[in-house]
């Protein structure tokens, strides 16, 4: 009798002590995935305003040329910009937070931000341009949709921290690694004015 | 029964469910004790007989079966009595965090509010008229992609962190009506209470579902030494038992569902005032043949209750049944259904453009559908409450088209909806909205304010009664923000409403319906429990409410102080002691603000009794105008009992307030 007692404890012991196990992995497992659909969803939501700043480039490239004859560089410049971000978008959309993809789609937005920059300071030299109706609402548009991705962005950034900490904390870093939890890349954008190499006056 | 005593009927199964969950327990434990020992039995005899060799036989056969033995019984108990506890303690933390949970368990994919897909765009817009009807914030919608059958449910504690799940079925086989229908039977169990009852539900079922797993893991076990050969036997039978605790929690589950699917189709049938629309998907249902609501996803034991079809497959016997036999729920809403299903065909083409383009005459500026009266009558206000039907709908279908479309694309973007809010909070005085305007840029960016500016040539002329169901549709943008940005939201809204130095009480209202409803998804889904089952405790708090509404109606002291009196009469008899009137210093924001939280904790039918001594109160100068009816539809909000918008063809019921309620 002593036997199957001892037994009894130690079986219901070790039941006990699985189903927290159990449990544990369970929830840091669900959990994981959980915020990994929080930044996909963020990233869902820059890539709308993405797309809506593609779509108004090109009207933005056509009203300028009629206006713009002698800086052609300049609006091919945006063109291409353009299309380089859009593929890159299309690359991350289907993947987001994977680093390479959104690398790529970081460097090519900042590219992108150059060269719509160059042609605002372009444009200020033309006053007409400046105030044609339609190219006032769509640089207001612009600068509305910039604004979202930016206000996105940060809404994205911190979904992915929160994401790669709860990652790399112990003990869910063995869930995260037993069951493919890759980390997450955040979307970093430069400045335009930061890429100027700085100016050094002796 | 109006939406009180529903609330109220609601709860009170709620303790049903311990009565059966204990119940259920019970067995199971018994069950799994006469195994145990019938096992450990055959094993300690074994046992014996190996270790001592020699015929113990004849002394063996005298005790073979002792039926009683306390210890293994004590353990059985504590064994079985720990994995349910765990288990459900496990399920129901998991289930605070609201509605998103159980629809993320399920496979579902949230849809962007922002989005272009026309059948995804045609859900949302259901979805969103039906909550400005309803007078709830849009709730989050997801969709089950892998699901081709006819299915949806509802999850959440509250309005605050509910969600509607679909089908990929629903939304690729239903025309407009239909799928109308269905989302209106999921809004009718928000409002009926039926998703807490649900929820808890799905904690305990989970508990007892668990032996199930376990004995599925012990199964593959390694059994060790012979003296440990028990264990992947011991597997086998919790497998058997897990299966016995199916049977008890499918028991349960159509113990308390079967019911309240009638309910909630009776309701969705005065919601849409289309009974074409609910019978219609019901026959497709059964037009798609055995599986024409079945659910494909292993979790689906889980929360079979809360399904608006049948999800598993046809139950041994009609007692396991979680739903009505469709045929008798068509028959309930339509008689003279002869039963045979038509085969089922995809709509037509022409069927998914929008009815955007189909607006009536254009509204005389955003957000004032003709149909809504300047002054709401006193008798109309609180039969509606909770119990939206066809022309809430109309209007909200109205009203939602009314609005200018940056408006509406603004709202569904988080960066719009904070610009919103923003807008909705600024003052009309010129010099006091430059300070706010620069408040704004300090508290959060130039970028936002910006945005601000931007929309507020457009929510200026917003009419007073479309402010709130504005605040409704921008729910979803609002839930896009992070942690980080939602703490800066807050703080910036604060300090708008704190920039005249005047206490506004819509405004502060405003606020609180935005913040109240976010807190659930950025702390946790609260899960109120009443605590209050009498008026007397909460006497005070009834003071502060009553004497604010007084102040907030007029600035002449005797009338403040008679309209008081209107709504204090109204409680007298059930209270001990008459209330006493604050004055205005006494009653100010953060005190109602306690004071709201207090209530809100409160039973339904005292719930009921305070809005309706509110409404008195807004009421006693003779007419309750558009300002007040709004504010009442706030605080009736912040008491978590949703009241639609008011209308001018609102039939007064034949129970309308009187002066005596109770």
């Amino acid at each position: 009798m002593t036997a199957l007692g001892l037994g009894m404890i130690i079986l219901l012991g070790a039941i006990v002590v699985l189903f927290f196990v159990v449990m544990f992995v369970v929830s840091a497992y669900n959990r994981l995935v959980s915020l990994r659909n929080r930044y996909k969803n963020a990233y869902a939501q820059i890539d709308v305003q993405l797309k809506r700043r593609y779509d108004l480039i090109p009207n933005l490239v056509e009203t300028a040329k009629g206006y713009i004859k002698h800086e052609r560089e300049t609006l091919e410049n945006v063109t291409k910009a353009r299309n380089i971000a859009y593929a890159a978008a299309q690359t991350a959309a289907a993947n987001p937070g994977d680093a390479s993809a959104m690398k790529n789609l970081g460097s090519a937005e900042t590219g992108l931000a150059g060269t719509l920059s160059r042609l605002m300071v372009v444009s200020e030299q033309y006053p007409d341009l400046k105030a044609n109706e339609n190219m006032m609402q769509l640089t207001e548009e612009l600068t509305s949709t910039e604004n979202k991705i930016s206000f996105a962005r940060q809404a994205y950034n911190d979904s992915v921290m929160t994401y790669n900490t709860q990652r790399e904390v112990f003990p869910t870093n063995f869930i995260a690694n037993t069951f493919n939890f890759g980390p997450a890349e955040s979307f970093v954008i430069d400045k335009p004015e930061e890429k100027e190499a700085p100016k050094v006056q002796f | 029964m109006d939406f009180f005593e529903r609330q109220e009927k609601s709860r009170r199964n709620t303790k049903f469910l311990v009565v059966y969950f204990v119940a259920g327990v019970a067995m199971m434990i018994l069950t799994i004790y006469l195994v145990a020992s019938v096992v450990f039995n055959v094993a300690g005899s074994r046992h014996r007989h190996h270790y001592y060799g020699y015929d113990y036989d004849s002394q063996v056969q005298m005790n073979q079966v002792p039926l009683w033995n306390p210890k293994l019984f004590c353990g059985v108990a504590i064994g079985t009595l720990a994995v349910i506890g765990i288990g459900s303690l496990f399920k129901t933390m998991e289930l605070a965090q609201g509605g998103s949970a159980v629809s993320s368990m399920m496979g579902g994919r949230l849809i962007n509010p922002n989005t272009t897909n026309l059948d995804e765009r045609k859900l949302m817009n259901i979805v969103e008229e039906m909550a400005l009807a309803s007078g709830v914030p849009v709730p989050q919608v997801y969709v089950m992609d892998g699901e081709e059958g006819i299915n949806a449910f509802a999850a959440g504690h509250t309005t605050s962190d509910a969600t509607v799940t679909v089908t990929r079925g629903c939304m690729k086989l239903l025309t407009r009506d239909e799928l109308q229908g269905v989302i209106a039977h999921e809004f009718s169990h928000i409002l009926n209470g039926d998703m807490r009852l649900n929820l808890r539900l799905l904690g305990i079922i989970f508990g007892i579902l668990c032996l199930a797993v376990i004995g599925r893991v012990l199964l593959y076990a390694r059994g060790g030494s012979r003296d440990r050969n028990a264990l992947p036997l011991f597997g086998v039978v919790l497998l058997i038992l897990g299966y016995v605790g199916v049977f008890f929690g499918r028991l349960i589950q159509a113990a308390v569902s079967r019911q309240r699917e009638f309910l909630a189709d009776a309701s969705a049938v005065q919601f849409t005032r289309n009974p074409l629309g609910i019978t219609s998907a019901l026959k497709k249902i059964g037009g798609l043949g055995e599986s024409g609501s079945r659910i494909r996803h292993a979790h689906a034991e889980e929360i079979s209750h809360m399904f608006f079809g049948n999800g598993l497959s046809a139950p041994l016997f009609t007692l396991l049944a979680t739903h009505p036999p469709l045929v008798d729920r068509i028959r309930a809403i339509d008689p003279s259904f002869d039963g045979k299903f038509p085969p089922v065909k995809y709509p037509s083409e022409e069927e998914i453009p929008e009815r955007i383009g189909r607006t009536a005459a254009p509204p005389r500026f955003p957000g004032i559908p003709p149909i809504v009266p300047a002054a709401v009558a006193l008798g109309a206000v609180m039969p509606n409450l909770g119990t939206p039907n066809t022309a809430h709908l109309h209007y909200a279908v109205e009203l939602r088209n009314s609005y200018p479309p940056a408006l509406q694309t603004a709202a569904r973007d988080a960066m719009g909806a904070t610009a919103l809010i923003y807008g909705l909070l600024m003052s009309t005085d010129s010099a006091m909205r430059a300070q706010q305007l620069d408040l704004l840029a300090q508290n959060t960016s130039a970028a936002v304010r910006q945005e601000t500016e931007r929309l507020l040539p457009q929510i200026d002329p917003v009419a007073t009664n479309a402010k709130l169901p504005l605040v409704d549709l921008a729910l979803p943008g609002l839930r896009q923000l992070s942690p980080a940005q939602y703490q800066q939201f807050s703080k910036a809204t604060q300090a708008l409403i704190e920039a005249d130095g005047q206490i506004d009480l819509f405004e502060y209202v405003l606020q609180k319906i935005v913040l109240r409803h976010l807190d659930t998804q950025f702390n946790g889904a609260r899960k109120t429990v009443t605590q209050y089952y009498a008026l007397t405790p909460l006497a005070t708090d009834v003071s502060i409410l009553l004497s604010a509404l007084a102040h907030a109606g007029s600035n002449d002291p005797a009338q403040c102080q008679s309209a008081f009196q209107q709504g204090a009469q109204s409680l007298s008899s059930l209270m001990p002691t008459p209330l006493r009137y604050v004055s205005s210093d006494q009653c100010n924001l953060p005190q109602v603000d306690t004071a709201l939280a207090r209530l809100n904790q409160a039973a339904p039918q005292i719930k009921k009794n305070v809005l309706n001594a509110c409404a008195l109160v807004v009421a006693a100068d003779g007419v309750i105008e558009e300002m007040e009816a709004e504010l009442l539809r706030a605080i009736a909000d912040a008491l978590d009992c949703p009241m639609p918008p008011f209308l001018q063809s609102a039939e007064p019921a034949a129970a309308a307030a009187t002066p005596n309620a109770g």
